[in-house]
């Protein structure tokens, strides 16, 4: 009874590895890319907040706002409105190249959200300590917030590139590649449902991943763990 | 030395300006431990900003070794903040560091050569007593430890001055009396002039030098610890100094006498030599005395007798003995 479609066949292990490639791909890229914005433009809008450690208000509000605006819009009008943007910046405004520029325009945004609620968790006492001992905006950054935030910052990463993983889902819509594609502009028209659920269980695999693993991460940087750090130097000690 | 001149600090709010601060003035000799008291709210803590500049006072000077700090440069600002060190009721260690990382931060932030600040903090975590503590996270540590880390933290710059904002108040009373044995033996041995805020008796009794009472944003009352304590002249001063003389003074009726001892009277027995030479008996409605080699320290609040001959008695008895006294209702 269980037939495979015509689709699945001709895709076979190596079309389904190619989507799989492509969506890590597009994902993995425009994360980092967002990130190397959205991490800048986060901290900014912490710091230059009226109860920051640099309150300039105008500055902030005007971010703000920026942010704001971008994130309002949902991603696949953001597409439809970034096609001549992208072939003026990209060259092109379809396939993977004009996919990720779209990407890193709708998560830079929505990373500098994270950042900003991230840093914006560390204790403003240790901040006020650091100020005692004469340290200026750019080391209270660069050795106190990020530091004091890298594992709330692992986390939002996460749930940043699990975000865009679900928006690469729409690169059918420009030719783009990537697992989504494969079940929306190919496998949708033909109702090869097999490919689509494979397509599914594919996606279900990659964002488990993602989130295990960062999830690793984040909980082994933080030392604000009490049982765990304990009972390592207490082996430290005996030994 | 630290100067206070005309120091006020406003904020804005919604319903009009919070006064904070008001027309403080304050010197902090070198070499003191000077306590600011009073309860929360009147303005300790934001007093204790303004002498680091961690809160701008609206207006008033603040002149540390002679140099007005505020209106100096920002870089100027930052190199004096390196001398005023500063521990706090929450510790504020960097969760993310380990102790003698924590130790070493200040260190980097003043550029210290790696090699002297890793014997410095080494030498810190000696001096706090925290030596095998130096790789643990401040997660690891109880609340006494962690204030240790903090005064190790704070002194790694060798200030001149340490700022402590109720830096006691989250710790047990025994772990408190470490803490304030650690910060005397700092004083002592480093010559470190300490600004302490608290709202504990307890702590200025024990190891402050100078004490200044604040209420309502002013500072009522200020001295050697020695003479406030013993003759408290504002209401907040003997709330906070004296409270349970004051309540059975307030709860008991007729005349009533308080006697100061401040160690000039020996530990002879006034009460029972009342009673024998001038044969008067008098009821003690409260006494916290204690006998510090040989000499008595104090108050002690007796009833008058209703004869006014005998209570002139009373009185003329006490002069004679040494004893400064003064008539409550």
């Amino acid at each position: 009874m269980l037939l495979l479609t015509k689709l699945f066949t001709q895709l076979g292990a190596e079309g389904f590895l190619l989507g799989v490639w492509e969506t890590l791909y597009m994902t993995a890229i425009s994360t980092a890319v967002a990130y190397c914005i959205g991490l800048p433009l986060g901290i900014l809008l912490c710091i230059t907040d009226k109860d920051g450690v640099k309150p300039i208000v105008w500055l902030n509000k005007i971010v703000g706002f920026l942010v704001n605006i971008l994130r309002s819009i949902p991603f696949i009008i953001l597409m439809v409105a970034l096609i001549p943007v992208s072939r003026a910046i990209m060259g092109t405004s379809i396939g993977n190249r004009a996919m990720i520029f779209m990407l890193i325009v709708a998560a830079a945004p929505y990373i500098a959200r994270m950042v900003e609620s991230s840093v914006k968790e560390v204790d403003k006492g240790v901040v006020e300590a650091a100020r005692s001992m004469g340290a200026n905006t750019f080391e209270i950054v660069w050795k106190v917030l990020l530091p004091e935030a890298k594992p709330s910052l692992i986390v939002g990463a996460v749930i940043s590139s699990v975000t865009v993983l679900g928006y690469s889902a729409m690169a059918g819509t420009i030719a783009a590649g990537g697992l989504g594609s494969i079940a929306v502009t190919q496998a949708r028209p033909s109702n090869a449902q097999d490919v689509i659920w494979l397509c599914v269980a594919l996606i279900v695999v990659i964002v488990q991943a993602i989130q295990e693993l960062g999830m690793f991460l984040a909980k082994k940087t933080d030392k604000r763990v009490r049982g765990k750090n304990r009972k390592k130097t207490e082996k430290g000690e005996q030994s | 030395m630290i100067e206070l001149i005309h120091l006020e600090k406003r904020y804005p709010s919604q319903d009009g300006e919070i006064v904070a601060l008001e027309d403080i003035d304050l010197k902090i000799g070198d070499g003191a431990i000077f306590g600011i008291i009073g309860l929360s709210g009147a303005g300790k803590s934001t007093l204790v900003r303004c002498i680091n500049l961690l809160e701008r006072p609206t207006s008033g000077r603040v002149i540390i070794d002679g140099e007005d700090i505020t209106n100096v440069s920002k870089k100027r600002l930052l190199q004096i903040r390196r001398s005023v060190g500063m521990i706090f009721q929450g510790f504020n260690l960097l969760e993310q560091r380990t102790v003698e990382a924590n130790v070493r931060f200040p260190l980097e932030i003043a550029r210290v050569p790696k090699e002297e600040a890793k014997a410095r903090v080494r030498e810190l975590l000696e001096l706090v007593g925290l030596s095998e503590k130096a790789r643990a996270y401040p997660a690891q540590l109880s609340g006494g430890q962690k204030q240790r880390v903090a005064i190790a933290r704070a002194l790694a710059t060798k200030p001149k001055y340490l700022l402590c904002d109720e830096a006691t108040s989250a710790l047990d009373p025994n772990t408190t009396d470490s803490i304030l044995a650690l910060l005397k033996d700092v004083n002592r041995t480093l010559g470190v002039t300490m600004v302490i805020i608290t709202h504990e008796m307890r702590v200025v009794d024990s190891i402050c030098t100078d004490v200044a009472v604040i209420d309502n944003s002013r500072i009522v009352e200020s001295g050697k610890v020695a003479d406030v304590f013993s003759y408290p002249q504002s209401e907040i001063a003997k709330e906070l100094i004296i409270p349970n003389l004051i309540r059975s003074v307030r709860s008991a009726g007729g005349k009533k006498l308080r006697l100061v001892f401040n160690g000039d009277v020996s530990d002879a027995p006034v009460i029972s030599g009342l009673a024998l030479d001038c044969g008067v008996a008098v009821n003690i409605l409260y006494a916290d005395t204690k006998n510090i080699d040989g000499r008595m320290f104090g108050h002690m609040v007796i009833t008058l007798p209703q004869g006014e001959e005998d209570a002139a008695r009373v009185k003329r008895y006490l002069a004679q003995k040494n004893v400064s006294f003064k008539e409550e209702l």
